[in-house]
């Protein structure tokens, strides 16, 4: 249990995305069952690996380092699949799902892997509220996913039934009530979360969390990720400005904020881990209210 | 004995072109077969006129007077006032078995876009009573249809083509109107038209727990008989407008020859109801709602019956054993019913020999009975009765030979010999 690795899980999920790219063409029962095993057995594979992670860390995974709490984003978006399978297997999820998964996961090894060595026992203190601050993070994170899926679902719906086609057997969508809903209350949950994660990060950092001239902000991962932020909370905002406005309207904008947001916190996630943007969230400070930071890639 | 059919369906040419070679209303058929009768006055013939197709049956007893395709063709661009070009290229004939096989086929749904829909048996009889009160049917054309109509019963009950999804309805319902709402017990129905499509598509979207049902149609009583029927309210046309505005699902399926709901009027009903989406079906042909009203925004989804065949192919193409023996079924009954119609052929001639020969053998014991006036009763009925068997006897072998051939057709060469061999006339 101790050797379980990376590559473990991503080849389940990579084997059960196949699958799933198999069922389009030859839609059948031993497709979703085969794919069904794969995606569980990923999904053991991953929280083992978490587990794990955390124990020898000692510290619960979103916090331990920002490969575990990438990881715990994929982690989190598996489990909203297999509710969503568990409730209509004959849906049509894992195609739009599992790539992001895959883009997730396979973004982890880029990440840095370090455990949160220099945890100082002040700082373990604050570990309420920086758990509160990466949580929600990662929560508000998986409510944008699913945004960009429910996006992606509804405009391929909606193009569907516009252009007369019929429905592939291997490609059932919800229905556009549902898919809009369902959109709807993903921002509606998301944003709050991920301003929730934004406000204790700034509280960590206000608080002394960080060391003193090590984390302003004026960095530009924090500039950049505040952006972000802001363009999802003004879709949020327009949502609820404009109740009448259109399904497809919705799935649009809430495709290109989320597509934003995701592929800033990925990327720069990535490219502070590699150094090639320097920050003070590339580093492993002291504080943990930082690691908390890099972990999230930086959400602020 | 000739037997032809000139049509167009979903099969050979679109909604365009059927709508323009439909027949609408009563008062249509009617002129039509007028038309018809001066046209081609030796033919029987029936028109059936679907949303799927566009059929002309001719029949005449007597084999000069078939009409050709040109012929028919001509008569429905006459008809009409369609230039022949527009469809000449659409049209199919079939004559003999191949006719009496595709009206089989029609008849049991096999031809049908849905796959085992029930509404073609009725529209089969309405046509065929149509042409029955406008005195266009005959001996051929009544045996036909009445052969169809027994021939579905037959597939019907033998098969299980009729399970499942078998009307437009059902496949525009669950392929497209479930692929935007989520649920119908919180929707408004609105249905345009009163007649029997009109009602199966009522008796889905009510087992799916609609929420309002409101009828419009020419004829109020009708509306309300329909709207009362179905727990709805009924309304005349004049209210059209307004209730479109209410509607989250808008069946047409009326015989008019013209779009009711226009462009105009769609656009207006909209502009009340903000962007909620909403699903149109027109079941019409010609179609009752004008194409336009898809453009009018990107929650308008419309749907006419041309746009469900890519779903109702594939269902066809999943029930592919039952249509085998739907059509095993249909090929016998056809083969069946092609042996009693040159069987029939053949009835005057063999009805004539029998009378002239039993003629000739109740000539000769009369003559007998002079000469041999001693003979008993009972000895005279023995003679009698050999007589008769000598005579069945001696036609059995060429009545025989006859049957033979009428299985494959009429036998017009034996039939021929036999006149001139007995001296046989008409």
């Amino acid at each position: 249990m101790a050797d379980i690795a990376i590559f473990c899980f991503l080849a389940s999920y990579t084997v059960a995305f196949a699958l799933e790219l198999l069922r389009l063409k030859k839609p059948g029962r031993l497709g979703v069952l085969a794919g069904s095993v794969f995606l569980a057995a990923g999904f053991l594979a991953h929280t083992l690996f978490l587990w794990n992670k955390g124990r020898s860390a000692e510290l619960p995974p979103l916090l331990s380092s920002s490969q575990d709490w990438i990881l715990v984003l994929a982690w989190l978006v598996i489990g909203l699949y297999l509710f969503l399978v568990c409730c209509d297997r004959r849906l049509s999820i894992g195609v739009f799902l599992l790539p992001l998964v895959l883009v997730l996961v396979g973004a982890s090894y880029l990440l840095e892997d370090r455990p949160n060595q220099l945890l100082e026992p002040d700082v373990r203190a604050r570990n309420g509220w920086a758990m509160l601050h990466v949580s929600s993070l990662a929560l508000g994170s998986a409510g944008v996913l699913s945004g960009i899926v429910l996006s992606l679902m509804y405009l391929l719906q909606h193009r569907r039934l516009r252009h007369k086609s019929s429905t592939s057997p291997g490609l059932r969508l919800p229905s556009l009530e549902r898919l809009s809903r369902m959109n709807w209350w993903s921002v509606v949950i998301s944003v709050p979360l991920l301003t929730v994660g934004m406000g204790t990060g700034l509280v960590l950092l206000l608080s002394g969390s960080a060391a003193p001239g090590e984390l302003t902000l004026g960095d530009p991962v924090v500039i950049i990720n505040g952006l972000s932020w802001l363009g999802l909370a003004g879709l949020f905002g327009w949502m609820l400005l404009r109740p009448r406005a259109t399904g497809k309207q919705v799935a649009w904008r809430t495709l290109l904020a989320c597509g934003l947001l995701l592929v800033t916190v990925v990327g720069l996630s990535v490219l502070t881990s590699s150094g090639r943007v320097s920050s003070r969230h590339a580093s492993h400070s002291a504080q943990v209210s930082e690691r908390g930071l890099i972990a999230t890639g930086g959400h602020r | 004995m000739n037997l032809q059919v000139i049509y167009c369906n979903h099969q050979t040419s679109s909604l365009d072109v059927r709508e323009r070679l439909a027949f609408t209303g009563d008062e249509q058929l009617a002129a039509a077969y007028s038309q018809l009768r001066e046209v081609f006055p030796g033919s029987e013939a029936v028109v059936l006129s679907t949303c799927n197709r566009v059929e002309l049956y001719t029949a005449q007893e007597n084999d000069g007077a078939a009409p050709t395709q040109e012929e028919l063709a001509g008569f429905l661009s006459s008809f009409h006032g369609v230039p022949l070009e527009d469809f000449l290229g659409d049209l199919l004939l079939q004559s003999g078995p191949d006719a009496v096989g595709h009206l089989f086929r029609v008849c049991s749904s096999v031809d049908s876009m849905v796959l085992g829909e029930p509404q073609i048996v009725s529209q089969v009889k309405q046509a065929y009573r149509l042409a029955e009160q406008n005195a266009a049917c005959g001996p051929l054309t009544n045996a036909l249809f009445q052969g169809a109509i027994r021939v579905s019963k037959r597939v019907r009950s033998e098969t299980r083509l009729s399970e499942g999804r078998v009307s437009i309805a059902s496949v525009a319902v669950g392929d497209f109107a479930r692929g935007i709402f989520d649920r119908f017990d919180d929707k408004t129905v609105l249905v345009i038209g009163a007649g029997e499509m009109a009602e199966e598509t009522l008796q889905y979207l009510k087992a799916d727990g609609v929420r309002e049902v409101l009828v419009v149609n020419r004829s109020l009583d009708r509306a309300e008989a329909l709207a009362q029927k179905w727990g709805g309210r009924g309304y005349g046309m004049d209210q059209l407008g307004e209730l479109l505005a209410r509607a989250d699902v808008v069946v047409a399926a009326t015989g008019s020859d013209r779009p009711i709901v226009d462009l105009e009027m769609f656009t207006r009903a909209r502009s009340g109801r903000g962007d909620r989406p909403v699903f149109v079906l027109d079941l019409g042909a010609p179609r009752d709602v004008d194409p336009a009203v898809a453009g009018v925004d990107e929650n308008v989804f419309l749907y006419d019956v041309d746009d469900l065949q890519e779903t109702c192919q594939r269902n066809r193409s999943q029930r592919s054993g039952e249509i085998e023996q739907a059509l095993a079924i249909i090929d016998e009954e056809s083969d069946r019913f092609m042996q009693d119609v040159y069987h029939r052929a053949t009835g005057p001639i063999v009805k004539r020999l029998r009378e002239q020969w039993s003629e000739v053998s109740r000539a000769e014991l009369e003559r007998l009975r002079g000469k041999l006036s001693h003979l008993h009763d009972d000895d005279m009925n023995q003679i009698e009765q050999s007589l008769s068997r000598i005579v069945n006897k001696l036609l059995h072998p060429p009545l025989e030979a006859l049957k033979d051939e009428a299985r494959d057709g009429t036998p017009h060469g034996l039939l021929e010999a036999l006149r001139r061999l007995f001296h046989i006339r008409d």
